[in-house]
């Protein structure tokens, strides 16, 4: 797992958790990728990402002073209020990657935070944490909890679930927590709403766009049955 | 820099693609001063959900979709975004779908003489819905079918979309134009398939797509020039179009005007830039080996 950061002072500074940029690399894959904004530093924003496919290969591949297009921020963001006392943090393997911008406004309202991370592996596990009460869970138990990162959960009450994840996660998350608010993951063309890409099924029968109305959703809105369970890339463009 | 199709006044050579700039409200990057029209997605009568995800897939230069024409339907069109339209400084054509030929000819008739519409684009080429679509467009017979039911129920500019999926889209093209269509846009996107290597499935959930981006480009660009060649009616070349110099393909190949797609969804003011780039070319500007604008 990787950060990357990009001087882009305009979307710094007017991005809030939970929303993300799309950005285009060129010479490059025809598409751009759209990622959760991680952190923000003065002007700077950071993306985390894995080499996934060819788009996350090639901006791994950038050096320093290279430039990309970047479209943002996007979507709607995590909806905090002071009113919640206690937010927990859940995210599976990349999912961590609104969790930071979102454990920074949750402080900010002096919420106490749960942060609970989980991965494949210790070596997959993101080393970044920010909360009162940090949790780990690995599947095949090699550090923190053996399980998934719902399974670290502490048993007393979580206070409002922030989660971002694969969904099959967020679809046990909305189970057990149908007003966590969850950052959805799907394939994204445009990123500005036009064409309709990026569908999420709603349980009112709908589909509507994670690039506008979503990324974040109320976990119980969702019909995760009709949503793919992972995301292949293994894109050659 | 305007230039007639037919009966449509177009501000510049260069059209947003149905489908491709939602209803026009939805693209606040593309610099309309430069817009030359603009197409709506494809409205039914009735409103549509649209297929199930994952709706589009990137391959290389290119991508597949799959959305099934997802929209309000007719009424809330005319409601929601025609009295916008009416206000803007470009036409606005509206993309036109049924499951019958009479579902066509209804609609037209729902759209004739709404205030903001400025002519009908009739979709008999969309890969992505089970009935209708593109199995209209892909024999003469049936196109002319549902080219005059539109053509008898409005008085409205009327263009036909044509499919690339065809033995021979002249004929295609000819029946459309003998049965009343104004003007004709070439080509919708190609029906294509992907599969993935670990579920061993397609990869769209409708398991084929339209496939468009710079991947179509010579295709689309033979295809409309048989079709400029067999008609007299204005063809607008469309197909994979992402730098000026790719329009001047399409003009050169006997294209009155062009849609850009795809390119908008990577740079949202890429029709701004290739209408610049073309204004470029006119006057002796623009190199013919710049193949790519500024970020695409």
């Amino acid at each position: 797992m990787w950060v990357l950061g990009f001087r882009a002072a305009p979307i710094a500074q007017a991005v809030r958790a939970g929303q993300f940029v799309n950005l285009l690399l060129r010479p490059g894959p025809l598409l751009r990728r759209p990622f959760s904004v991680y952190r923000t530093d003065g002007d700077v924003i950071e993306i985390v990402l894995r080499a996934v496919g060819e788009g996350t290969r090639g901006l791994l591949d950038l050096r320093e002073g290279e430039v990309v297009s970047a479209l943002g921020p996007l979507g709607r963001r995590f909806q905090l209020d002071a009113a919640m006392r206690r937010v927990t943090l859940l995210s599976g393997g990349l999912g961590v990657a609104p969790m930071p911008m979102a454990a920074r406004e949750a402080r900010a309202l002096g919420l106490g935070i749960t942060w609970v991370h989980g991965a494949r592996t210790r070596a997959e596990l993101c080393s970044e944490a920010d909360g009162h009460d940090i949790r780990w869970a690995t599947d095949d138990g090699s550090a923190g909890v053996l399980g998934s990162a719902l399974d670290a959960v502490p048993s007393s009450d979580p206070g409002h679930v922030l989660a971002c994840g694969p969904n099959r996660m967020l679809a046990a998350v909305a189970a057990r927590w149908p007003d966590a608010q969850v950052a959805i993951e799907t394939y994204m063309a445009c990123g500005t709403g036009v064409c309709l890409g990026c569908a999420v099924p709603r349980r009112s029968g709908v589909y509507d766009r994670a690039c506008t109305e979503g990324p974040v959703y109320r976990a119980g809105s969702i019909r995760w049955e009709d949503l793919p369970a992972e995301l292949h890339y293994a894109v050659t463009a | 820099m305007t230039v007639d199709v037919g009966r449509v006044r177009l501000k510049t050579l260069v059209m947003a693609a149905s489908g491709t700039f939602g209803y026009g409200t939805e693209v606040p990057l593309c610099d309309r001063r430069l817009l030359g029209g603009m197409v709506s997605k494809g409205i039914f009568l009735e409103p549509r959900g649209g297929t199930p995800p994952p709706r589009i897939v990137e391959t290389p230069s290119g991508m597949l979709n799959a959305i099934g024409l997802q929209g309000p339907g007719v009424e809330a069109l005319i409601r929601d975004y025609a009295p916008q339209w009416a206000t803007w400084d470009f036409p606005v054509l509206v993309n036109v779908n049924g499951e019958t030929v009479e579902e066509y000819g209804e609609l037209a008739c729902r759209l004739d003489g709404v205030p903001g519409v400025a002519g009908l684009e009739i979709n008999i080429s969309c890969p992505n819905v089970r009935e209708g679509g593109m199995f209209f467009g892909n024999n003469a017979s049936s196109a002319a079918r549902v080219t005059e039911a539109v053509r008898r129920r409005t008085r409205l500019p009327v263009w036909v979309k044509l499919t690339p999926a065809v033995t021979d889209i002249a004929e295609i093209a000819l029946a459309c134009e003998e049965a009343g269509a104004d003007a004709l846009s070439a080509v919708n996107t190609f029906v294509g398939m992907s599969f993935d290597l670990r579920s061993r499935q397609p990869r769209l959930a409708f398991r084929t797509g339209g496939l468009s981006g710079p991947a179509i480009r010579p295709l689309a660009v033979y295809l409309a020039h048989r079709a400029a060649k067999a008609v007299s009616i204005p063809v607008v070349g469309v197909g994979g179009i992402a730098s000026a110099a790719d329009a001047m393909e399409f003009l050169l190949a006997g294209c009155k005007a062009v849609q850009v797609g795809t390119a908008t969804f990577v740079d949202p003011n890429a029709i701004g830039k290739i209408a610049e780039g073309l204004r470029q070319y006119d006057s002796g500007r623009l190199d013919p080996n710049a193949r790519s604008g500024p970020s695409i």
